[in-house]
């Protein structure tokens, strides 16, 4: 029999069509119903538009769009054989903006998603405090729209650099709210100071705490997350930043990589209509995002868990938290380096001058994002958009399933729901 | 009554330095020489311009400001882009004929003796209203999709230069016919170099 | 219009065709935990609701006001139901209708996903010829891609308070929308004396002349209450792109529109005439001080 779930908030909706066996689940496919048509909007725009229209593709993560949408033209420039380079200053906020939206991405997971679903699997009555979220998230952004000038639907980076042209003023502004962050982190969620739960290399060490992370923790293991939502144990690194290591890997080796063997094919949706596609590297699905990026970048506590849990629903969540802590980190390492007097832009040929191909990879707070462009003389003839949500919720045959339909086999429904959400899920990217 | 009088003397200095300087040149014409044709003391003159340099500055104002009112009523008016090309050609030419001290005091004065407006009158000031107007004439000639779009001194200086030019070959009596014989051809030179060609 | 006070207001947050900015924008509400106590969510896309939106769906329920985000597209289709009937259903009890958002406004980024029959509550970009047109007088615009969070927070609190809002002829409230994105630029000065920004990444020079900006011609409060609390796209140096107006998106974000050198669009209100004749007398200043960098980092002395 087949039951259809509705899946809500998570950036919009998604449905997914269980099929049951002994009340467990034997197989179930996802689909995304809601088309907006981005790539199509983009077709015969001037390729500079495409940085004010695909941070739109989303409202949670749309300055990771911008920076892929960038770096795709800066990647075209550089096949027109007018190679761009930036400046260390131009860099450093580029990266500084995108670890500040990860943060914030991170924080509303946790507290608008994470705990209230794991109360509702444990059918405990504790009360979630989803505005905390809320709270870290509008200083994440408050942070980050120090440089960027506002958040959501950032846009200050152009080919060459970015737009902002900061004193030590607005850096130190920044570091205010950076701190005050980071001090929420610690009384609030880690119930520690940072620099102690970054020295953790066991999950153990958690025991002692008592905050919102030792709570999910706990909670994670006493529902058997730790044994169950395994996908392939296979995980793909695409970005390269100050922060990641593009690779992939399967189980504990890595493997080069090469972007060019990314490709998406339909999905497999019989009970519902999808606008999806799933993307896959040759012929082979990859879990993406924070367990992904901590296992290629060899994170103690993250491969410790995963030596003892694989890729199962608990280390899933855990480098997703931990992933909070060190970028928390490295954004204040980042902010340090700022140098006000260095250049922001170098403003490279103009656009109208440019007939090239150009792929732009990023880190996006769910994983490995791709935006790839075809400009004709400053035009944009085809915009390709690959996100996260395709790599880990794809929806494919029983011979074939992806991540989250593998990671949702043989466990109830109400598990699998919340496997679901352990990926971070985002309907409009999917569907962009 | 007082100030209808004064206005009218104001104008009447205008006219006749404007006839004078270009005549005569800017240098070699004095106060006195203005005051005596218009009829009236040298004392008397000051309290209309405090000095020669003012004069000058004011006579530039003045022709910016004619030519300005004439442009624009061809502006406002319901005709095409390339109808009011000929209007400002037209009206151009009928100036060089009827009063030609204002396009020579323009050309010989204005545009030859920079040091003279150095202070007052940098780059366009004094000749704004008539500036202007061209402005609003090629913006509406391109919004309209008659006009090719392009830089606006390329083709200010392609308007004007030809109309300079002839009225400067006009007044050397270079010229084999009248003026008004000219209007035709250059209007159309004028907005086949202009037109939007796509 | 006046909300009874005895008990909470119900709010309900749905979605046309959207990217959910507005709904993350509104997260950002330095208010946000007082006033969300001040209203019962029916149901809110990201936030804990009395409902879910499956049962929100089957049109069981009533509400005091309908926040709608996004694009509406006749043909949506919301866990099978039309977007259209739950809209009409919960409109019909509801006091206030706030559109969140140009999507909902005015057809917004997302009109061109199906450009025939996408549109706005009451507008269609300029036309008034949107699903709500029959009750427009519910309807308060608030236009922005996205929303600037205090002008929903004005709002919802206005309509607490009992207080008149008055409204713009595209239904935005004029205190939110009288302003224009060019009042509190840093940039204005530069404005004034018709200096350009020679390029991007400088704080010194006006977008306005050669990088698009629109921010004279936008109505906004953006650089008066800023974004985030902390800045703004003319801040950051990028051209605003009038955003809250019904002709958003348009093309060319970051190149000025001109004819023979002279701006298409003049500041709202001035005439082309009166524009130039000032620009250009501006224009033949030469400022020094403003010339050059605002800081000079090289300086010893």
């Amino acid at each position: 029999m087949i039951t259809r779930e509705l899946i809500e908030q998570i950036e919009g909706e998604a449905s997914v069509s269980f099929e049951m066996k002994r009340d467990k689940v034997n197989f179930a496919t996802i689909a995304f119903p809601h088309f907006r048509g981005m790539e199509r909007i983009l077709q015969g725009k001037s390729a500079l538009d495409a940085l004010v229209i695909t941070p739109r593709v989303c409202g949670i993560c749309g300055h990771a769009h911008l920076m892929a949408s960038v770096r795709a033209l800066e990647s075209a420039y550089a096949h027109a054989g007018h190679a761009i380079c930036l400046s260390h200053k131009a860099q450093t906020i580029r990266e500084f903006t995108l670890v500040m939206e990860m943060i914030q991405n991170h924080f509303k997971w946790f507290y608008l998603t994470l705990i209230p679903e794991l109360i509702k699997l444990r059918r405990t009555s504790k009360n979630s405090t989803p505005l905390k979220g809320a709270f870290a998230a509008s200083l994440a952004s408050k942070t980050l729209a120090s440089f960027a000038g506002q958040w959501p639907h950032s846009s200050y980076m152009l080919p060459g650099g970015v737009t902002c042209d900061p004193t030590h003023m607005e850096r130190i502004k920044s570091q205010g709210y950076l701190k005050e962050l980071i001090h929420f982190f610690e009384t609030e969620t880690l119930g520690t100071t940072l620099q102690n739960f970054l020295s953790f290399e066991s999950c153990k060490e958690m025991n002692a705490l008592q905050s919102d992370i030792s709570y999910v923790e706990q909670a994670l293991l006493a529902s058997g997350m730790h044994q169950k939502g395994f996908a392939y144990d296979r995980f793909i690194v695409l970005g390269e930043h100050s922060f990641s290591t593009p690779s992939k890997m399967k189980q504990t080796r890595p493997f080069l990589v090469e972007s060019k063997y990314v490709r998406v094919k339909e999905s497999y949706s019989p009970q519902e209509q999808t606008y999806a596609k799933n993307a896959l590297y040759k012929n082979d699905y990859y879990e993406t995002g924070p367990l992904a990026r901590a296992m290629t970048a060899h994170v103690p506590i993250i491969r410790n868990i995963h030596r003892r849990f694989k890729d199962s629903a608990y280390s899933r969540v855990m480098a997703r938290i931990v992933e909070l802590a060190s970028l928390l980190q490295h954004a204040t390492e980042l902010l340090k380096v700022v140098d006000p007097t260095e250049t922001s832009l170098v403003a490279p040929e103009p656009i109208h001058t440019i007939t090239a191909e150009g792929i732009g990879i990023v880190e996006a707070p769910r994983g490995v994002l791709m935006h790839k462009v075809s400009i004709v003389s400053g035009v944009i003839h085809r915009y390709e958009i690959i996100t996260p949500t395709q790599w880990n919720i794809g929806s494919d045959t029983k011979i074939d399933p992806t991540p989250v339909q593998q990671a949702m086999i043989d466990v109830t429904k109400e598990e699998a729901l919340f496997i679901f959400r352990t990926f971070d899920v985002c309907s409009v990217c999917t569907t962009h | 009554m007082a100030q209808t009088i004064k206005k009218r003397r104001r104008d009447e200095i205008i006219a006749v330095a404007l006839k004078l300087f270009s005549e005569k040149g800017f240098y070699v014409t004095t106060i006195p020489d203005i005051a005596e044709r218009v009829g009236m003391s040298v004392g008397n003159f000051y309290n209309y311009f405090t000095s020669k340099d003012v004069l000058a500055k004011k006579l530039v104002i003045y022709i910016s400001e004619y030519l300005g009112e004439q442009i624009r009523n061809i502006n406002d008016s319901d005709a095409t882009t390339e109808e009011k090309i000929y209007a400002i050609v037209s009206m151009y030419f009928d100036m060089a004929n009827e009063r030609p001290e204002m396009i020579e005091y323009f050309l010989r004065v204005y545009l030859s003796n920079r040091e003279v407006f150095a202070e007052g009158c940098e780059g366009m000031i004094c000749v704004s209203s008539f500036v202007t107007e061209m402005m609003i004439f090629f913006d509406n000639g391109v919004s309209c999709g008659e006009l090719y779009n392009q830089e606006f001194f390329s083709a200010f200086g392609l308007f004007m230069g030809y109309l300079g030019g002839m009225v400067f070959l006009f007044g050397e009596k270079v010229l084999p016919e009248p003026l008004e014989n000219y209007k035709v051809s250059i209007s159309q030179n004028i907005y086949n170099a202009l037109k939007n060609r796509q | 219009m006046h909300l009874k006070t005895d008990s909470k207001p119900t709010l309900l947050w749905l979605q046309g065709v959207t990217c959910n900015g507005n709904t993350h924008s509104f997260l950002n509400l330095s208010s946000l935990v007082d006033l969300l106590a001040s209203y019962e969510l029916l149901y809110h896309p990201s936030l804990p609701s009395l409902q879910t939106f499956e049962n929100v769906s089957t049109c069981k329920f009533k509400c005091d006001i309908v926040v709608f985000e996004g694009t509406f597209d006749p043909l949506l289709q919301l866990n099978n139901i039309s977007v259209h009937r739950i809209l009409k259903h919960y409109v019909q009890s509801a006091k206030y209708v706030i559109a969140a958002g140009s999507c909902a406004s005015f057809g917004g980024m997302f009109k061109a996903s199906a450009p025939e029959r996408n549109s706005g509550l009451i507008f269609n970009e300029m036309l008034q010829e949107g699903p709500l047109l029959y009750c427009k007088e519910k309807v308060i615009n608030l236009s922005g891609c996205p929303i600037h969070p205090e002008w929903l927070g004005y709002t919802l609190s206005m309509i607490l308070e009992g207080e008149e809002i008055i409204l713009d002829s595209y239904h935005r409230p004029v205190e939110l929308y009288s302003y224009l994105a060019h009042h509190g630029c840093t940039r204005n000065e530069y404005f004034e004396w018709k200096i350009d920004s020679k390029m991007f990444g400088e704080k010194e020079g006006c977008l306005y002349y050669e990088q698009g900006c629109r921010a004279p011609m936008t109505h906004a409060s953006c650089n008066k209450i800023l974004w985030n609390e902390i800045s703004s796209k003319t801040r950051s140096g990028m051209p605003c792109f009038g955003c809250t107006e019904p002709d958003f998106p348009r093309a060319d974000f970051f190149t000025t529109k001109t004819n023979m050198s002279i701006p298409e669009d003049v500041p709202l209100g001035v005439s082309k005439r009166s524009y130039l004749t000032v620009a250009g007398i501006a224009k033949t200043f030469h400022i020094k001080r403003l010339e050059g960098k605002l800081i000079d980092y090289k300086r010893t002395d």
